[in-house]
Formats: structure tokens, C-alpha cells, sequence
């Protein structure tokens, strides 16, 4: 191999973490020292109680200075963890950051491997090893600046976007705040009282919802879609349509003289359906802003509403759907969530019987401003129901359905039974069917006391199911009480249900757009379910309220002004450092000097790469996300990505594949999907067989052929390509697509060659799937074992002049 | 909640409900009424009426026999314009259970004049003339008990297309009306398939059309009352060139009434309507400030 080593005396310093007994409990750290002592030019190894502590950093600092360490590698959790602090701390010792390594002995060995800690033991010294490897080659590197632009975007306007724009906006920023719906307020804006004290939803709403509209420094754009977001932290370029509403916004006055004059009603989903609004109108009379809008759909266009309207002009039937472009330095995302609507199937007889409705219905029956002035009526005779019966967890907690816990169902039940109970006191019998009661926050478990004395039975059980009578329209309910063990059955005049709050519709666009993952519940994932709880793993944008789970309002409004503090740490500063992994192209080697090549540019997700003809390629540096897939691609391997060069990279599979090859798998995990989901494996405990090494990549687009033909030529006894999920999750757009075309080719010519395809995989991982990790792992290893050392060598050799040939340039 | 949509057809009925928590739309079709015409076709704004054969029904319960219509219920808007257009009053539109014409209430569509007009002074007691010739049976005229020898004729005007038959026929001149659409009919018997009467057997009012004694489709114009049934019928494009020219209607300023005019009969006639509103406009300004300075003098 051509690596160029600088005549530079290497000193590597190793630094193992007990992290108390998480990795010390299976994996002997000591023997791991004493190992990593015996690695070329390793001039110190110690262990660390807790590496990542003020006395573990220190400890690597003070070595830094005495033994003039010129490389640090830390055995130690996944870098997804603490890399940015051990980066720091080396920076502190007065050495490069890119000069650090991470080996991580604990989400990747110690953690998956609790009963095999011999074996895990080994496996930790070779991680060991492939880091030390990789870090003789690192080479200090600077960060890039880029200017930020202070301007912020929120999308939702939910109660949580509401707070995160008040509070941006209070700092000094600019805050555009997108709204899909006509009014911001989202869920919050629906309900009547708030639990447990009762306040009026709307009253406490409203007035922030009017200093949204009033503040100087935002602007809402409602009734809008997002496009596409491009850029990266500081500069981002998004792009919005606003849809017309017929009704020009700086002219309407929200006066409504148009309302009466129109003819059409229809359906107000605001309403839940279940009142109805005109064809020119505002979904809520609190709407923010308030602007009329037509329903083209339902409109006849008899133009009444222009005679209305009159000298103010407002009215516009040409208005057309209007592109703009906004340049923000962050995001907010604060979409929320939607409530499950169990139509399919008819659960407990919802969309069949009338006198079945959603808690959200329910909300719109008892709001005073609502569709029946605020009677609990049935639909089925107008009469106010005797007998209601609220049914939890419908959908929620429910293996086939929605697993998770929806957080405030138990909450809004109480808070309904309450409000039942204070309208119509004992002219109403009132039942909630439950799992368990979660009452678990200030204030919550005395409101559930106080639904108690309020003479609300509460009967813990599933019900199974909900059959009508004809003629009455009652309803029977068939339960078990498992308190007492015995099925009960129980006739309702009317059943509410406690319906799941499930992922919005459109996340999986906005999630597309924003190149931002999601867990397996749907909602958007964190960058740290604990320590980062608001950012998402692509800088710059934070999460905010219950698109990242059901929150309720205080939740929703905390997490709104705490996305405001993390936003505001980027905004505030003049510019920002991205990290310098970038694609560099040499020059000399670069082909497009004589031939028309451009593959580089034509395979860059981010357009951040030219190639003129007749002049070698060049990569915009500002533009690059680093995926490193033109590294990949690049025909004369002239591309470089900078701390995951070929050399670094090769450097891991020869320490990888050094000691009984045959026996190993070696995978390529890219660092947002496949590699989080091995980590998420270890956190979760998943156990599997210690034969896997891991190179971490940041995109599996950076996965060259020569990667794979060098690991199979050093006798790999299989090779794992992991990777993000197909057609979108892709954290560099479509790195996994560009990884998929070139493997599946390589993958039919290894084939051709005589490899067993078993022992060429690609996998698509995503960071919530740890147990499909530990799958995989466990399914190779059950056939490596199957079939055998013998076969594999005497395959591999067979393999081994071919592999050299094609590897020839490189060798 | 979902919306319900609610279809209930058979051939003598069509029922379009909207289901909702609190209100409730009905929109019903007299299919025994429904002649097979293109009024209301043509005057939904929405497009939401379309023509259906016998055939294409033979599946549900005692399908029509007729050429007749069908609402879809995904673009219903329950505006009510199609129940004020049936000149024949086949359609009804209610919410609530109660009959309720939304377009009407805000101006948004015009009412349809159904002018007939009895001066029962003229009528002597026992002659039946009239409800004996009404081919559609909505005549009925009394004279015994509490009347005390006065004439009484009652005509249900919402389902009278206005054929004027009844005015032709009355010996004693008792009887006015006005056309509700006036228009121009006109038969292209070279084109006509031999033998076809479909026309004829699809024309609500007798005698309209008929088979001359040529064996070819003559047509008496003086009580056609331009529906389009019998374009509908026919299988011949072109055979039958119907021309719709007016409307007696209400007056309204109303978009969606000069789209529906403008369908019913052509963009001239719509155009004309609109010229002769603002003429009139004119003139009421002329006239008011005629008689403002008159004052002030």
C-alpha cells in the first residue's frame, strides 16, 4: 500500500475505560492494556475507572504532556457517545482533535457479549488494535467556518412551535414560523379544559397565539407546505409553497361579513366532522392568523362572497399556489401528532355504531364553542347520554397496533369523566375501562383521586368487545374486570375511546426532507433518548414536542423553549465549525485532466463537486457533507475523505483480519443507521456471537469495491455492508442507493469468481432496529459455522488471485 | 369522525345522505318523476349528476326503465341547485329533515318561475278540461262543500314543467302561463335511424313528438318545454338540435347562475342576460337621479 508517512516520530497513547463495571464486568481491561502496550508505536496504555470523567480527562491530558503523545485512542463506549468529548480534551492537551481515535469496547463487545467474556476479551483487544491502527495514520485536520444566518425556521405551530418562536423570537432572531394547517394553535386550539386544573384550553392559548401574530420578529406562513430544505447548519435553503386561499392576506380582515353570505357548508375537520363550516370561512373563530379562506373544493362560485367582501377587495379566484425561498441558520421541528381514528375494522364499533366516538370527539362535544353549544348529546336521538363508558388504551399499549404508551389518554379521561361529572352530576353514570391509570406528574394523581370521589367508577380491564342494540342504540359492553377476575358486561348510552396519538400524517415527508430518522414507532428519533433529547442527528436541527413522541402541553411547552435554547446557541454565534471530514480530489491523479470522467460530480448527493472538462475535479468544500461516496466511486482513486482515508480504512481490516480471518465477519457500518443500530443492540443487551469487527463509515456510500476484495483477499470469512433503509433514510440523500448498485455488481462477480454469496451481505439497519443487528450477526455467524474453516480457506484461496489482480493498482 | 355517505337506489328512488354529528343533508330523487333530461346535469357546478341507462343500473333492486340520473357522492356539495333547476321537481334537498334550498337563501341561484295562473272567475262549475288534459296529472279543480258554488283549481306549480297545454286547451281563456325555458327544437330526420322512436317515447308531453304519417319524427314546438330528454334518448348524434335560449327566473347576481345559464343554454344567450342586468342597472341609476334632481329642484 502507498501511504506516505511523514517522517514523524508516532506516539500513541491508549486509554481504557472500566466505565465502573459496564465494560470492566465482562471484558478484562487489564489484560486489554497490557495487549495494547504491544502494539507498534504504542508508548502508553492505562485504565480509566471513567475515561469520559474530569479525573479520566485528566489523566489523559496530564499523559499527552509527560509521555509527548502525538496520536490518543480511547477504549471506550460508542464514539456516537463521547467522541466530541475526548476530541475536546485531547484539544485541551494542545493536540489536533482529529488526532483522536475511539475504540468502542462497550455498546460493541462488552454489552452484547455478557456471557462469553474470554471471547469478548479478544474481541476488545482487536478493536483495540484496529483503532490504534487507524490512529497512526490520522492526520490533524481543521475544522471549516461558516457563517451562520441568524434567522430560525419552526415548522408546526403547535403549542410547542408557538413557545419555540415566542422564545427565539423574544432573543432577537427572526423566527418563520410554517404552519400546514389555515390557523397556528394545532391540538391545544381543539381541546376545552386543560387537565388537571382545568383552564380553559383556548384562554390560555389564544393570547400567545396573538403574540405570535403581533411580534415583530415572526412570521407566520400558514397554509403552507415544505418543499426542500438543502444546506447544512447555519445555511440552510428552504423552500415553501403557500397554498392559495383565495383570499388575499394583507387585505382580509378577518371582519367575517362573507360568512353569511355564503350558501355552501361542509365538513369542519377542525370540528372533528362533526360540525360544519361555510365554503368561505376560518376553521375556528380564534384563528391566527384570521384570514378567510374558500374551499375550491365545495365552492359554486356565485361570487356572493365578493359582494360581501365589497370595497375591501379581499377576494381573489385567481390567487395561485406561491413558491418562496427562506435561508435560516437552524430548524425547529414541532409537526406533533395525530390521533388514530380505528375506521378500519370498526374497533369497538367506531364508524358502524353512532354512539361511538373518539376522546377527541368528545372534546368537541363538551367545548361550549362547539358544534352542540357544549351538550354531550348522542348522535343517534340528541339525547344526553345516562350511561357513558370510556374505554383506554384503544390502539396504545396494543402489540398489533401502536405498542407505546400515548402518555395523556389516562390524563384526558379523568379530566372528561370530571367535566361529565361537573355538567351533569349524578344524571350521568359514568365507567372508565383501563389498563392502568398513569398519573405521573405535579398535580396528576390527586386529579385522579378527585375523578374518584366524584363517584366515577374506575374498572381495570380490557374490553373485548361492543355490540349495539338496533332499536335502542345503546351499546353492550363485554369486558373482563381483572381485579376480580370475572367478566363483566355493562349497557352504555355512550362509549368514548382513548384512541392512540400516533406519528402525523405527513412526517414521513418532512423526515424525507430533513434527512431526519425515526424510530420504529414512527415518530422522530433524538440524537440521545437521554442527553440530547432535542437534536437530531443532522446539525442544526432540533425536535420539539410530540413529533418526537406524545407529550403533553407542559411537556410540549417545555421542549418548545428548550429547542429555542439550543437553536439560539447556533444563532447567536457568527459562524459555526463543521467538521472537516470532507472529500479532497489530487490533483495529479484525477483523470478528468485527459478524459471526460465527472463521475465524482455526477454521483455527489449534494451537487458539491465540479468537474470542468480538462481540468481535474473539485470539490466545494463549504457544500460537502462528507459522505465520502465520490471516494468510492472515483475510478483512479484520486479522492480522498479526509480521517476516512483508504489508508486509514485498510489500516482496520488488515488489524481486523491479522488472527484467524476465516473466522470473522467483517462489516462496513455506516454512522447514522447500521452502526447506531449495533450500538442500539448493545445498549438494548441483545447478545450474539463475538465473530463481527465493525469499520465505521459515515455513509455506506463510502464503501469502496476495494474495501471488500481486500477483506475477502485477507481471508474475511464474511463481509456485512450495512446501511440506512431504502428509498429515504439515507442521512447523504441516496449514499445507500449509489453503496446498493456498485455491491449488487461486485456481489454477482464475487459470485462469478466462486464465492459462496452467503458470505457477502448487505443489510439495511436502521438506528431503532438493534435486534435486526443482533439478527443478522447471528444468522452469518450460524453459517459460517456451517460451513466451516476448511471451506472457507480453500474457497479463499481459490478467491485470492483474482482479488489480487483487481486489487493490483492499489497493492 | 368519519363523514357518513349514505346511497340508497332503486329504480324508483335515488337518496344521497350526509351524515354528520349534528346535521344531516338529504338529497332525494323522484326517479318516477325524473325524466331523463339534462337540466340538472348541466346546471350542477359541481358535475357531480351524470346520465345513467337502464343497463348500466340492471343490478340494483327493480332497476328504472327509463333513462334517468345518478348523484356521485363524491362531489355532492348538497348546494340544492339541481332541486331548483328540475323543472319536472323531481329532486329535493333537505337538511334536518326539512326541505331546505341553501343557493336560495343567499342569492346564490335564482328561483325558477313556474308561472301558471288560474282566474277561476271564468271557470263554470263542472268543466274539467283542464285536469283532464294535463298530461302530467297536477291539475285538480273543485267546486263542492264548504267552495258554495266557487270554483277551485289547484295545480302543483313545483312539479309543472309548463307545457301550457292546459292554457291551449281551456275553452274559456282562463288560464295564463309562460314558459319557464324558451328554445328552439328541431329534428334532422335524415339522420334518424329507421324505425327509432326513442324520442318520441322519451318526450315527457305528449304529442310533442311524433311519428307523422311519413313514419318520420315530426316536432309540435308550441308545448315542447326544452328539457333534452329526448337528446338524451336518441342514438344519433346530431339528430335532434334542441337550443335552449332563456330562463324565466328570479332575478340574482350570481356567478355560479351565469355558469349554469351559460351551460344550459350558449355563451351568447348567458351573455345577453348579463347586458340586459346591466341596461336595467342603468336605468335604475338613470331613474334615481332623475328624480334626485327633480327634488332637488
Amino acid at each position: 500500500m502507498s501511504v506516505k508517512h511523514e517522517s514523524e516520530d508516532l506516539r500513541v497513547g491508549v486509554f481504557v475505560c472500566h466505565c465502573g463495571l459496564n465494560i470492566a464486568g465482562v471484558v478484562n481491561v487489564k489484560e486489554v492494556v497490557e495487549y495494547a502496550k504491544t502494539l507498534p508505536n504504542v508508548v502508553f496504555a492505562i485504565d480509566n475507572r471513567y475515561t469520559c470523567s474530569d479525573p479520566g480527562q485528566e489523566e489523559i491530558r496530564k499523559a499527552v504532556k509527560e509521555h509527548k503523545l502525538n496520536r490518543v485512542v480511547v477504549a471506550a463506549c460508542s464514539p456516537r457517545m463521547h467522541e466530541p468529548t475526548f476530541r475536546r480534551c485531547v484539544d485541551e492537551a494542545g493536540l489536533n482533535p482529529y488526532l483522536f481515535e475511539m475504540a468502542n469496547i462497550r455498546e460493541h463487545c462488552s454489552w452484547c457479549h455478557p456471557s462469553t467474556p474470554k471471547e469478548a476479551t479478544e474481541k476488545a483487544k482487536e478493536i483495540v488494535k484496529m483503532a490504534v491502527s487507524k490512529a497512526r495514520l490520522l492526520r490533524p485536520l481543521e475544522p471549516i467556518e461558516v457563517p451562520v444566518a441568524s434567522t430560525a425556521l419552526v415548522v408546526g405551530g403547535g403549542v410547542a412551535g408557538i413557545n419555540a418562536a415566542l422564545e427565539l423570537a423574544e432573543m432577537g432572531f427572526k423566527v418563520y414560523l410554517l404552519e400546514k394547517n389555515e390557523s397556528i394553535g394545532g391540538h391545544m386550539a381543539q381541546l376545552d379544559k386543560t387537565f388537571p386544573t382545568l383552564d380553559c384550553s383556548i384562554c390560555i392559548l389564544g393570547p400567545k397565539m396573538v403574540d405570535v401574530a403581533r411580534h415583530p420578529n415572526i412570521e407566520i406562513i400558514s397554509f403552507a407546505d415544505l418543499l426542500s430544505v438543502e444546506g447544512y447548519i447555519g445555511n440552510f435553503k428552504v423552500r415553501i409553497r403557500k397554498n392559495p386561499r383565495y383570499v388575499l392576506e394583507e387585505k382580509c380582515t378577518g371582519c367575517g361579513e362573507c360568512l353569511p353570505a355564503c350558501p355552501i357548508e361542509f365538513p369542519n375537520d377542525w370540528d372533528m366532522n362533526l360540525g360544519v363550516r361555510k365554503a368561505i370561512s376560518v376553521p375556528f373563530p380564534q384563528a391566527v392568523p384570521l384570514v378567510y379562506r374558500i374551499n375550491r373544493d365545495y365552492c359554486i362560485e356565485c361570487y356572493k362572497c365578493i359582494d360581501a367582501c365589497g370595497p375591501r377587495q379581499a377576494i381573489n379566484f385567481d390567487q395561485k399556489p406561491e413558491e418562496i425561498e427562506l435561508k435560516v441558520g437552524t430548524i425547529i421541528v414541532a409537526t406533533g401528532y395525530d390521533i388514530y381514528l380505528p375506521e378500519e375494522g370498526n374497533l369497538y364499533g367506531y364508524g358502524k355504531y353512532s354512539n361511538v366516538i373518539t376522546s377527541l370527539e368528545f372534546e368537541r362535544l363538551i367545548l361550549a364553542a362547539g358544534p352542540t353549544g357544549g351538550h354531550v348529546v348522542r348522535a343517534s336521538d340528541g339525547k344526553m347520554p345516562k350511561v357513558v363508558v370510556f374505554v383506554q388504551c384503544v390502539g396504545s399499549r396494543d402489540v398489533n397496533k401502536y405498542p407505546y404508551c400515548s402518555n395523556f389518554c389516562c390524563m384526558y379521561t379523568l379530566k372528561h369523566t370530571i367535566q361529565l361529572k361537573e355538567h351533569y352530576g349524578s344524571d350521568v353514570e359514568v365507567y372508565v375501562f383501563y389498563m392502568d391509570m398513569r398519573s405521573n406528574f405535579k398535580g396528576y394523581e390527586e386529579f385522579y383521586y378527585r375523578a374518584r370521589e366524584m363517584g366515577v367508577n374506575f374498572i381495570r380491564g380490557r374490553v373485548s368487545k361492543v355490540i349495539e342494540d338496533p332499536e335502542t342504540k345503546n351499546l353492550l359492553i363485554h369486558a373482563e374486570d381483572t381485579l376480580l377476575g370475572e367478566p363483566i358486561e355493562l349497557e352504555a348510552e355512550l362509549v368514548v375511546l382513548a384512541t392512540a396519538a400516533i406519528p402525523n400524517k405527513g412526517i414521513e415527508e418532512i423526515a424525507r426532507i430533513l434527512n431526519v430518522t425515526r424510530g420504529t414507532d414512527g415518530f422522530f428519533m433524538e440524537s440521545h433518548p437521554k442527553l440530547k433529547p432535542l437534536d437530531t442527528p443532522v446539525d442544526g436541527i432540533f425536535l420539539a414536542g410530540a413529533c418526537q413522541g406524545p407529550k403533553d402541553i407542559p411537556y410540549s411547552v417545555s421542549q418548545g423553549c428548550g429547542a429555542a435554547a439550543r437553536a439560539a446557541t447556533i444563532l447567536s454565534k457568527p459562524s459555526v465549525k463543521i467538521e472537516p471530514i470532507i472529500s479532497v480530489v489530487d490533483p495529479e491523479k484525477c483523470r478528468n485532466t485527459k478524459v471526460k470522467c465527472g463521475i465524482c460530480a455526477t454521483k455527489c448527493p449534494y451537487g458539491a463537486i465540479k468537474a470542468e472538462p480538462g481540468m481535474p475535479a473539485q470539490v466545494i468544500s463549504a457544500m460537502c457533507h462528507g459522505c465520502g461516496t465520490c471516494a468510492a466511486e472515483c475510478p483512479a482513486d484520486a479522492i480522498t475523505q479526509m480521517h476516512f482515508t483508504d489508508a486509514q480504512i485498510f489500516a482496520q481490516i488488515e488489524a481486523a483480519l491479522e488472527k484467524n480471518p476465516e473466522d470473522k465477519i467483517l462489516g462496513f457500518c455506516c454512522n447514522w443507521c447500521s452502526y447506531a443500530g449495533a450500538d442500539l443492540a448493545g445498549t438494548s443487551r441483545f447478545e450474539y456471537p463475538t465473530n463481527i469487527r465493525i469499520v465505521k463509515t459515515m455513509c455506506s456510500g463510502r464503501v469502496d469495491r476495494d474495501f471488500v476484495l481486500e477483506a475477502f483477499r485477507r481471508g474475511a470469512g464474511m463481509v456485512l455492508i450495512g446501511a440506512c433503509h431504502l428509498p429515504y433514510d439515507c442521512h447523504y440523500i441516496d449514499g445507500n442507493w449509489k453503496m446498493k448498485a456498485r455491491m449488487e455488481a461486485l456481489a454477482k462477480a464475487l459470485e462469478k469468481m466462486g464465492l459462496t454469496p452467503d458470505r457477502f451481505r448487505i443489510e439495511y439497519i436502521s438506528a431503532a432496529e438493534g435486534s435486526k443487528f443482533a439478527q443478522v450477526v447471528r444468522e452469518m455467524a450460524e453459517k459460517l459455522r456451517d460451513m466451516g474453516r476448511e471451506r472457507i480457506i480453500i474457497e479463499n484461496e481459490k478467491l485470492r488471485p483474482y482479488l489480487e489482480r483487481m486489487l493490483g493498482k492499489k497493492r | 369522525m368519519p363523514v357518513k355517505i349514505l346511497k340508497v337506489e332503486d329504480g324508483s328512488a335515488f337518496i344521497l345522505e350526509r351524515i354528520m354529528y349534528t346535521k344531516r343533508y338529504t338529497l332525494s330523487l323522484d326517479r318516477n318523476k325524473c325524466v331523463g333530461c339534462d337540466l340538472c346535469i348541466a346546471a350542477c357546478p359541481k358535475e357531480a349528476i351524470k346520465i345513467v341507462n337502464p343497463s348500466d343500473l340492471a343490478d340494483i333492486e327493480n332497476p328504472p326503465k327509463k333513462i334517468t340520473v345518478k348523484v356521485l357522492e363524491d362531489k355532492c356539495n348538497f348546494c340544492g341547485i339541481c332541486s331548483e333547476i328540475c323543472i319536472f321537481g323531481a329532486f329535493k334537498q333537505s337538511v334536518n329533515d326539512e326541505e331546505f334550498i341553501p343557493v336560495l337563501k343567499s342569492e346564490s341561484f335564482p328561483e325558477v318561475i313556474h308561472e301558471v295562473e288560474v282566474d277561476e272567475g271564468k271557470c263554470p262549475i263542472g268543466c274539467k278540461v283542464c285536469e283532464e288534459a294535463c298530461p302530467l296529472s297536477l291539475i285538480k279543480v273543485k267546486w263542492n262543500g264548504e267552495l258554495e258554488g266557487k270554483v277551485k283549481v289547484e295545480i302543483d306549480k313545483d312539479h309543472c314543467p309548463v307545457c301550457r297545454i292546459c292554457e291551449v286547451k281551456c275553452p274559456y281563456n282562463a288560464i295564463h302561463t309562460r314558459k319557464i325555458i324558451s328554445g328552439l327544437i328541431k329534428v334532422n330526420i335524415d339522420l334518424c335511424p329507421e324505425g327509432c322512436r326513442a324520442c318520441v317515447d322519451a318526450c315527457p308531453i305528449p304529442n310533442v313528438l311524433f311519428i307523422s304519417n311519413e313514419g318520420k319524427v315530426s316536432v309540435n314546438d308550441s308545448f315542447c318545454v326544452y328539457c333534452g330528454a329526448c337528446k338524451n334518448a336518441c342514438p344519433v348524434e346530431g339528430a335532434i338540435d334542441l337550443r335552449r335560449i332563456s330562463v324565466h327566473h328570479t332575478p340574482v347576481k350570481s356567478g355560479a347562475w351565469n355558469k349554469a345559464l351559460e351551460r344550459l343554454t350558449s355563451t351568447g344567450n348567458m351573455a345577453k342576460e348579463l347586458r340586459s342586468k346591466s341596461i336595467f342597472k342603468t336605468y335604475e341609476s338613470v331613474k334615481k337621479l332623475h328624480v334626485r334632481s327633480r327634488v332637488s329642484k
